[in-house]
């Protein structure tokens, strides 16, 4: 490359940056946006992986989804997941902040504490769902043995479906819990004291400082949290599959868990594709959302 | 603030206020914390009971006697030292090449200097709102037509390149002054030297801790893993002990001490290292809350 004549030195250095890029480039080409169009192309046709041949099918699978059979599967699977997102962003939020006012004492045994309690975010999900499995067992669980030596009758946590979906939050906030905490201790700790020496000379309360200081200023973590937990908890997958396989009557079957019954299950790569692409959708509108939310609302710290 | 008197007693009652507080808060901890910590001293303490003690209708808290025959029963059940290597093989070989192409992508967005520069930043940052979980259909297909089901191949290629390693990278690299960049070519230094020799050492801590991201993502994995070895032979330990449980054949309760020996191996590599790594973990995950 060096001896040749016709090319500047410049343009010879900028390809050779620019081959720096390529296998990134060519890679997220090949995994990640063929196969989105890949999909589109799926969802016109009748692909069974049963089946050796295909056909297109027109606007078959799209009417199935919104004005057939499949409707009333795709309004569950939002709710499910709706209703896990809700679940997993108050936890996370709520109990992170909760966890970070109780931990933030800034000793060696809250230290040892706090690592405990965020230890369990890398607690592979596998192992933490059978030790929940076993945990919440109808006859041989601890949690109602407990229950039943405080007088309280036996729950079948994962096979009623009024609880399925909260034993599911209870292993998932296990794990995300003291992620929040330290994130919002990490927050905290960059918050200049100045403040709440100001406060304190003007007579206020540690609640009116915590409610006029410390949320405001962690507005921006609180936001970075929302997002990042909204988006992630959307993707659930691992948990519901375990625990329930989406079960009782489908009562945990949450979008992701939706598609991949309808692909490896079933078969059924043309109905898996319609579904994939919808929620694709809706992953990108929350995004959207949740940024413009985060453009109007957040309090920066100058 | 009348008299001295009145100001010492509020002074009094203030520290006794704040001794009340100090003792509720460390009440509370500890009571939280012990609830945390209940699942993995459960997992811990089943899986060295005796059948008989897993089924006693009072569960003993601690094990009447200890039983470590139970791990060496999991390996007899099931192939969990395969399951282990197959997980190993696929954690280093998705380290390995999110790293070799996210420091070289990095330092092409970084430092480099090319025409639609930034419209291909934007193509990769485009790949971060589009995940495996809604692409997965099209990718199976693709793998299994290639004949990569149950291979290693299969399952590291999807993931061997990650957008968000390539950003992270990129956001530490642009900090670093583009003078020591012109002085290193100045000593001839290709961009490999560069990379290798000033960018990398000098980034080397949001490296390491960004790479621990990776690897605790790479060891728990299991979404894609579940779907593309099915197989016995390439099963890595996420999916091989949900199996596990399924091997009892609907007997699962009676097995538990097992099931949980086989947890407890599971996640030991990663548990060890949070508490070797501990103050990395948590920067990994808090530098990307602050960029």
């Amino acid at each position: 490359m060096e001896q040749n004549t016709f090319l500047k030195p410049r343009t010879i250095s900028a390809i050779k940056d620019f081959i720096c890029v390529l296998p990134a480039l060519v890679f997220l080409g090949i995994f990640t946006y063929y196969p989105i169009c890949k999909l589109i192309q799926i969802s016109f046709t009748d692909w069974n992986l049963l089946n050796d041949t295909w056909n297109y099918v027109g606007l078959k699978n799209w009417i199935w989804l919104f004005n057939g059979s499949g409707t009333k599967h795709l309004l569950n699977s939002l709710k499910v997941t709706v209703l896990y997102s809700i679940g997993e962003l108050t936890i996370t939020l709520l109990g992170g902040l909760a966890f970070a006012l109780i931990f933030g004492r800034l000793n060696k045994t809250f230290s040892i504490m706090r690592a405990i309690v965020f230890m369990p975010k890398y607690v592979a999900m596998s192992s933490a769902a059978v030790v929940f499995l076993w945990i919440l067992n109808t006859d041989t669980g601890i949690l109602n043995y407990l229950l039943n030596c405080v007088g309280l009758p036996s729950v079948d946590w994962l096979g009623n479906r009024n609880t399925a979906l909260l034993s599911v939050l209870m292993l998932t906030g296990w794990r995300a819990i003291g992620y929040g905490m330290m994130i919002y201790l990490s927050a905290m700790i960059g918050i200049s004291k100045d403040y709440y020496e100001a406060a304190s000379l003007d007579g206020a309360t540690a609640v009116q400082s915590f409610f006029k200081i410390t949320l405001p200023m962690l507005s921006p973590t609180t936001l970075f949290l929302f997002v990042t937990t909204f988006i992630s908890s959307m993707k659930v997958f691992q948990s519901v599959d375990i625990l329930t396989s989406g079960g009782p009557y489908r009562a945990t079957e949450v979008f992701v868990y939706t598609i991949y019954k309808y692909a490896m299950e079933d078969f059924r790569m043309d109905r898996a594709s319609v579904v994939a692409i919808a929620f694709f959708v809706l992953l990108l509108v929350v995004t959207a959302s949740t940024f413009k939310i985060s453009n109007s609302s957040v309090h920066y710290d100058s | 603030m009348k008299g001295t008197n009145s100001s010492l007693e509020r002074q009094l009652a203030a520290q006794r206020k704040k001794k009340i507080v100090t003792g509720v808060q460390y009440t509370l901890a500890i009571i939280v914390t012990l609830i945390v910590i209940f699942p993995l001293y459960w997992m811990i303490s089943s899986s060295v009971k005796s059948q008989d003690e897993i089924l006693l209708l009072k569960p003993t808290l601690w094990p009447h006697e200890i039983h470590l025959e139970n791990y060496s029963n999991v390996f007899n059940r099931v192939n969990f030292g395969k399951y282990y290597y197959n997980t190993i093989v696929m954690t280093a070989g998705i380290l390995g090449s999110q790293i070799i192409t996210g420091v070289f992508a990095a330092y092409g967005f970084s430092k480099g200097k090319f025409k639609g520069q930034n419209a291909c930043f934007i193509f990769v940052l485009g790949a971060l709102m589009i995940p495996l979980q809604v692409t997965f259909i099209p990718i199976f297909i693709m793998c299994a037509n290639w004949g990569m089901s149950d291979t290693f191949l299969g399952l590291i290629l999807p993931e061997c390149i990650s957008p968000y390693y390539i950003f992270m990278l990129r956001q530490t690299f642009m900090a670093i002054d583009d003078s020591y960049i012109d002085a290193a070519k100045v000593d001839g230094l290709g961009r490999i030297g560069i990379i290798t020799k000033i960018l990398t050492p000098m980034c080397k801590s949001t490296l390491f801790t960004t790479t621990l991201v990776t690897f605790t993502n790479g060891w728990n994995s299991y979404f894609w893993p579940k779907i593309i070895a099915k197989n016995e032979q390439r099963r890595v330990l996420t999916v091989g002990l949900a199996q596990l449980k399924n091997t009892f054949a609907g007997q699962a309760t009676m097995n538990n001490h097992e099931i949980m020996a086989g947890a407890v191996m599971a996640i030991l590599p990663v548990v060890v290292m949070f508490f070797i790594f501990q103050k990395y973990m948590l920067t990994g995950y808090s530098k990307a809350a602050m960029k």
